[in-house]
């Protein structure tokens, strides 16, 4: 039989042919593409507004260079921004979403697991639940205004009507993909009804919970931009859209930068969470 | 050594552990339903290894899900010591094929879950299930999670946990069959020392049969669908100590007959499938 080096090469090519080195070789190469990949992105905001080191290649009143927002960040982290401190406008953002979010996981992820245990539960909720999905939420703010006031009970409102059916179903889906074989096993171990639900089924669902909490958070944030539009004088995405008003790009993008920021460290936290709690998600 | 036909009913066997008496099972109603068992009469004493062997869809695991309590009989009754069997419980342990160990505890936490579900303080649980650990060869894993372990370690794991409880009666729902042929042999041999050493009363379902020959005290063919007793033999194999007892002439002329009844079945099952 004749050699095919050809073969081998291939062979040699293969995800299960690399060594230890090699995967660690990839990974720190793909670490150094992540951040030229994002260097690159800053590169051209510098390039295109000079940054004094040039003319502006655009209108400084549409596109500020990274050196002016970085200065209008520290100008409103000391002094604020019309009448109250950029740390104001941040945590009582946070503290927008942090009620609604912290209601959607009391309330909403336990009527998912109930919805996914009990059929009878499911045909309640399940109507509503569904009818009222694709209704945009934030097109329901202007009655929730109507009925909660401008106050803060209807932005937390509308923030829950967005994530509330998310998460309740992202639990019901889990409970009912538990597979039977293991509620079966614990049966025939002697377990109660209650050792069932705390050891098997809960464990069991906490995979799709968290899969629900993280897409919840995305949406959240864009929620609270939503929310913060009208009948307000305080937060993030409202110190945004009112600079806007004023053509203060410098101040709109340190609102944006400040919401990505938010957004990005949250998914951090819950895929932190995530790995920390649900060390079995995806194997079996 | 060899294989004896044998009558396995109640009426011939007079006092039984594990009696299941006429038990039938219709799935579904009116012109969809489908009969999966006929009236099954199955009479097992303490101490017996009952293989049941069939072609797929005869209905064998309804069977074992009805002594198991998952599925409640259409008619007749399945009785433990004499009381009717009503849903899961136990003192009957299941065996399942795969995907049935808690993915989120330790091989450790898996074997003491019976001994916790029944009151067991934690302590205690934990070296009952290392004890059975040991039994299955598992010590060395059992700070490990479930999916960290090979098909074969996992199934150990499921016999482990099953034995935990220390069951009147050990299910076994084609425990090995999604295992590798030398992994399974292996098995096979574990199981065959582990029953000898506690003397449980097993009833396996099976479509192997050289597993069941190996195995069994009793072996049991069930028919095409709907599934009934077809034969039913007295086997000895199982009680020769020598492992490779499957090499000898005599265990190929008791697999020559038994292949021989099961090739019927599985060819009415196959002009079932053809037909539907």
């Amino acid at each position: 039989m004749a050699a095919h080096p050809v073969v081998l090469d291939e062979a040699v090519g293969t995800p299960d042919a690399e060594g230890p080195d090699v995967a660690r070789r990839t990974a720190r190469r793909d670490r150094w593409l992540g951040v030229a990949s994002f260097g690159a992105m800053l590169a051209v905001w510098i390039a295109v507004t000079g940054s004094g080191l040039w003319p502006p290649l655009v209108n400084p009143t549409f596109l500020p260079s990274p050196l002016t927002v970085a200065q209008t960040f520290l100008k409103l982290a000391n002094s604020g921004y019309q009448g109250h401190t950029l740390a104001h406008h941040f945590l009582i953002s946070l503290m927008r979403f942090g009620i609604a979010f912290g209601v959607c996981i009391a309330v909403g992820v336990p009527v998912g697991l109930l919805m996914g245990m009990h059929s009878g539960v499911r045909a309640v909720l399940d109507p509503p639940i569904e009818t009222t999905r694709p209704i945009p939420k934030l097109a329901l703010l202007p009655l929730f205004i109507i009925w909660f006031g401008i106050g803060e009970l209807s932005k937390t409102i509308v923030i829950i009507a967005a994530l509330f059916p998310m998460m309740s179903i992202a639990a019901m889906q889990a409970v009912r993909s538990v597979s039977i074989r293991k509620i079966q096993a614990a049966q025939s171990l002697g377990a109660s009804r209650s050792m069932i639900f705390w050891r098997v089924l809960l464990p069991a669902s906490l995979p799709g919970i968290f899969t629900g909490i993280r897409v919840a958070v995305g949406i959240g944030v864009t929620m609270l931009v939503g929310a913060e539009m009208v009948a307000t004088s305080d937060g993030i995405a409202w110190m945004a859209l009112t600079a806007a008003d004023f053509v203060q790009t410098d101040v709109v993008l340190v609102g944006v930068l400040v919401m990505a920021a938010l957004g990005y460290s949250l998914d951090l936290l819950v895929r932190w969470l995530e790995r920390r709690l649900v060390h079995w998600t995806g194997r079996e | 050594m060899g294989i004896e036909p044998v009558a396995l009913g109640l009426a011939a066997r007079g006092a039984a552990k594990l009696a299941i008496d006429r038990v039938s099972k219709r799935f579904g109603r009116g012109a969809s339903a489908v009969q999966a068992l006929e009236p099954v009469d199955l009479a097992v004493q303490a101490g017996d290894f009952v293989c049941i062997l069939g072609p797929s869809g005869c209905g064998k695991s309804t069977l074992l899900n009805i002594v198991a309590g998952f599925e409640s009989p259409t008619s007749g009754v399945a009785t433990l010591d004499g009381r009717a069997i009503t849903g899961p419980g136990p003192e009957r342990g299941v065996v399942f094929q795969q995907g049935a160990l808690f993915t989120w505890l330790t091989v450790r936490d898996n074997v003491a879950f019976g001994p916790r579900a029944l009151g067991k303080p934690v302590a205690e649980a934990r070296d009952i299930a290392d004890r059975y650990l040991e039994l299955v060869g598992l010590s060395a894993f059992a700070s490990r999670h479930p999916y960290e372990l090979s098909g074969g370690m996992q199934q150990r794991v499921g016999i482990a946990r099953a034995l935990a409880n220390e069951p009147e009666v050990l299910l076994m729902d084609e425990p090995f069959a999604a295992l590798d042929q030398q992994t399974r042999e292996l098995l096979q041999e574990e199981i065959r020392a582990i029953w000898r050493r506690t003397g449980k009363t097993v009833l396996w379902i099976t479509h192997s049969i050289e597993e069941a020959l190996f195995l069994a005290t009793h072996l049991v063919v069930m028919t095409a669908r709907p599934g009934r007793l077809k034969a039913a033999f007295a086997c000895t194999f199982s009680r020769d100590p020598d492992p490779l007892v499957a090499t000898t002439a005599a265990f190929a002329d008791a697999k020559r007959a038994v292949v021989g009844l099961l090739r019927q079945e599985s060819l009415a099952a196959q002009r079932q499938e053809a037909a539907a």
